[in-house]
């Protein structure tokens, strides 16, 4: 007979919930064994190049793949987390025996708590020729591309335009890909505004109310028929348009990855706003069974940071029932009602309202962060968030009231007009001159008085939407300073074309300063002369 | 195809790593798995589709649409996207009767 050893905690998956939850309980002595199926811990998180939103303290402004290893390298070093990769968890069963395969070797384990954080999968899309070699999951096109350095294309049809359909589509461009352009089923973009201008600066049509229809090619994907939608989703005849590429990227969403969880009796429900079945847990990330908890995808989609914290919030529960010693219970219990307030903060704007309705169908939903009026968008943005490109009147609330204030030389403008839970730009700026009003959900407004137009703010934004403005540089041309994360990387004295909101090349510009240093961390802040009538219309540049 | 140039990542390419695709002898890198070996060689058809024969590629690269499986070694139903590559490996494309007999 094999040996049944007891042990403190399970936890599997080593992704983003999974890591923060091995962290959260081993930093108060439980004994902890994470379990990963990969060769490598950070799930997910390891393919994202992008900078994260969110709050500083949850590593928002820093790249996903370098909060991976932030988290990885202190799992490392704790002497109370053993991590097992490559090792696949088979069974739970009804006596809380947990079943591994590590090393060809199945062991079972007696553990006193388990936390499943295995996040989630891609959904499918329905589509003639949908089997075709060249027909991806956005994940999978980020693993190629970003883990392997594979390229999956040379040019690419983007379906969907949530925040993995635009984020995917820019890191593609930034891998040399060429992004034929990116539909849309429903009327307006899925994601944040901020990711899908950055793709209609480079010149990539976002193409809403159209849906793919067949996949065309014989041994691979040779190109794509889609069409145009109505309001109530069906086809419009004769819209059909070929779109020659040789991928199709589908990112139509996640779907919670519970196929482990049901072998136990946990109770799951179906919650569309959640992204399918999901279990069924209290505000502790605790399911009907006891000691059985859940974070991450897995509890229902949202996205990483959120994943991060609710790994804290299962790993302090699980510290709180084995770590008896009083003198930890009362800070344990802080910590729980900390992280429980930023969840919900980071819940509380606009962007969050899917996720709040499907936690409210589970009964989570009665906390007083939620406040109705922080739930709407400061201004109408539906222009903005069909095109991608912000509305004149958008532009306006951004922008000096009167026309002295460019006189005083370079100032900070903000492009960031939807209202989300993010703040690096309010925390990185070195003269307080960026507030959200106390609320990470709030949109940041420049205090031009107080800017000096350091440009510290145009590296930190992880949606790139801060520019640097300087009116009058000459009689006759503007200074504007903007984020750069392609290459080649232009060279000071260089002229280069000057691109505006759309892609559209607008006139040629001359560099003049370039700064790529350790702050900036790879996001080049460039400093581009154009003749002064296009200083407000200068957001991206192209090097000959 | 291989990325070479990134402004974000850097791509240090491993060791090379021999490998045998149906017979053939192929090269791919260390840290590779083998479906980004072979899909870096230009290799789009992994497995094909039980009746109608259709060819099928990565999909999800994270081992859960068993659209790469494919016989490593003699070992057959192999999840090749998250499977690393190894020295001297032989990879088959396997027939419907492999699957049947697994």
């Amino acid at each position: 007979m094999h040996n049944i050893e007891k042990v403190e905690l399970i936890i599997v998956g080593g992704g983003p919930a999974g890591l923060s939850a091995a962290l959260a309980a081993a930093n108060y002595g439980v004994n902890v064994i994470l379990v990963e199926e990969r060769e490598f811990l950070g799930g997910q998180l390891v393919k994202q190049t992008h900078r994260f939103f969110g709050s500083e303290k949850e590593y928002a402004g820093t790249r996903g793949l370098k909060i991976s290893n932030l988290l990885v390298k202190e799992i490392k070093e704790n002497e109370h987390i053993k991590v097992l990769t490559s090792s696949r968890v088979l069974g739970i069963y009804k006596d809380k025996i947990v079943t591994i395969l590590t090393n060809n070797k199945m062991m079972k384990y007696f553990p006193k708590a388990l936390i499943l954080a295995t996040g989630a999968s891609e959904k499918f899309l329905a589509f003639e020729n949908n089997d075709l070699p060249g027909v991806f999951g956005a994940g999978a096109v980020q693993t190629l591309m970003n883990l392997y350095g594979v390229s999956p294309a040379k040019k690419i049809l983007m379906v969907g335009s949530g925040n993995i359909g635009l984020i995917v589509s820019y890191q593609l461009l930034q891998a040399g890909v060429e992004v034929a352009c990116v539909i849309e089923a429903a009327p307006k973009i899925g994601g944040y505004s901020v990711h899908a201008s950055k793709l209609r600066r480079m010149g990539v049509p976002i193409l809403t109310s159209h849906t793919i229809k067949k996949a065309v090619g014989k041994d691979k994907v040779e190109g794509a028929i889609i069409c145009q939608l109505d309001s109530s989703w069906r086809e419009i005849i004769d819209t059909d348009q070929f779109i020659k590429c040789d991928a199709i990227c589908l990112s139509v969403g996640l779907t919670p990855l519970t196929d482990l969880l049901r072998q136990t009796n946990i109770k799951t429900v179906y919650i569309s706003e959640l992204g399918g079945y999901i279990p069924i847990r209290d505000e502790n990330m605790e399911t009907n069974i006891k000691n059985l908890f859940v974070a991450g995808d897995v509890s229902g989609i949202e996205e990483a940071t959120s994943a991060i914290i609710e790994g804290q919030i299962a790993g302090l529960n699980v510290a709180k029932r084995i770590n008896k010693n009083v003198k930890y219970q009362l800070e344990i219990e802080k910590q729980i009602m900390e992280a429980k307030e930023e969840l919900e903060l980071l819940r509380a704007g606009p962007v969050g309202e899917k996720v709040r309705k499907g936690l409210k169908k589970i009964g989570l939903n009665n906390s007083k962060n939620y406040d109705e009026r922080m739930s709407n968008e400061e201004y109408d943005i539906s222009f903005l968030m069909r095109t991608g490109i912000p509305s004149n009147d958008n532009l306006k609330m951004k922008l000096p009231q009167s026309e002295e204030i460019f006189n005083k030389g370079p100032i900070a403008i903000s492009e960031c007009f939807q209202k989300f839970p993010c703040d690096p730009c309010v925390k990185g700026c070195p003269f307080d001159a960026i507030s959200e009003e106390g609320n990470i959900n709030n949109l940041p407004y420049v205090d031009f008085e107080k800017c000096t137009g350091c440009a510290i703010c145009v590296s930190k934004c992880p949606g790139l939407a801060m520019f640097v403005v300087q009116k009058n540089y000459t009689d006759s041309t503007s200074l504007v300073t903007l984020p750069y994360e392609f290459l080649p990387k232009p060279m000071k004295d260089q002229t280069v074309l000057v691109l505006n909101r759309e892609g559209t090349e607008i006139c040629e510009g001359i560099v003049k300063r370039v700064i790529d240093g350790k702050i900036q961390d790879k996001t080049t802040v460039v400093t581009v002369e154009v003749p002064k009538e296009y200083f407000l219309e200068t957001r991206n540049i192209k090097v000959k | 195809m291989r990325i070479e140039q990134h402004p974000i990542l850097e791509f240090k390419k491993g060791e090379k790593i021999r490998f045998y695709f149906n017979g053939k002898e192929m090269i791919g890198f260390k840290n590779d798995t083998i479906a980004s070996a072979l899909y870096g060689l230009g290799i789009y058809k992994l497995s094909e589709s039980k009746k109608q024969k259709r060819p099928r590629g990565i999909f999800c690269a994270v081992g859960h649409c068993s659209s790469c499986l494919m016989t490593v070694d003699g070992i057959p139903n192999v999840r090749t996207c998250i499977t690393p590559l190894k020295e001297g490996m032989q990879i088959e494309t396997q027939s419907q009767e492999v699957i049947k007999d697994a």
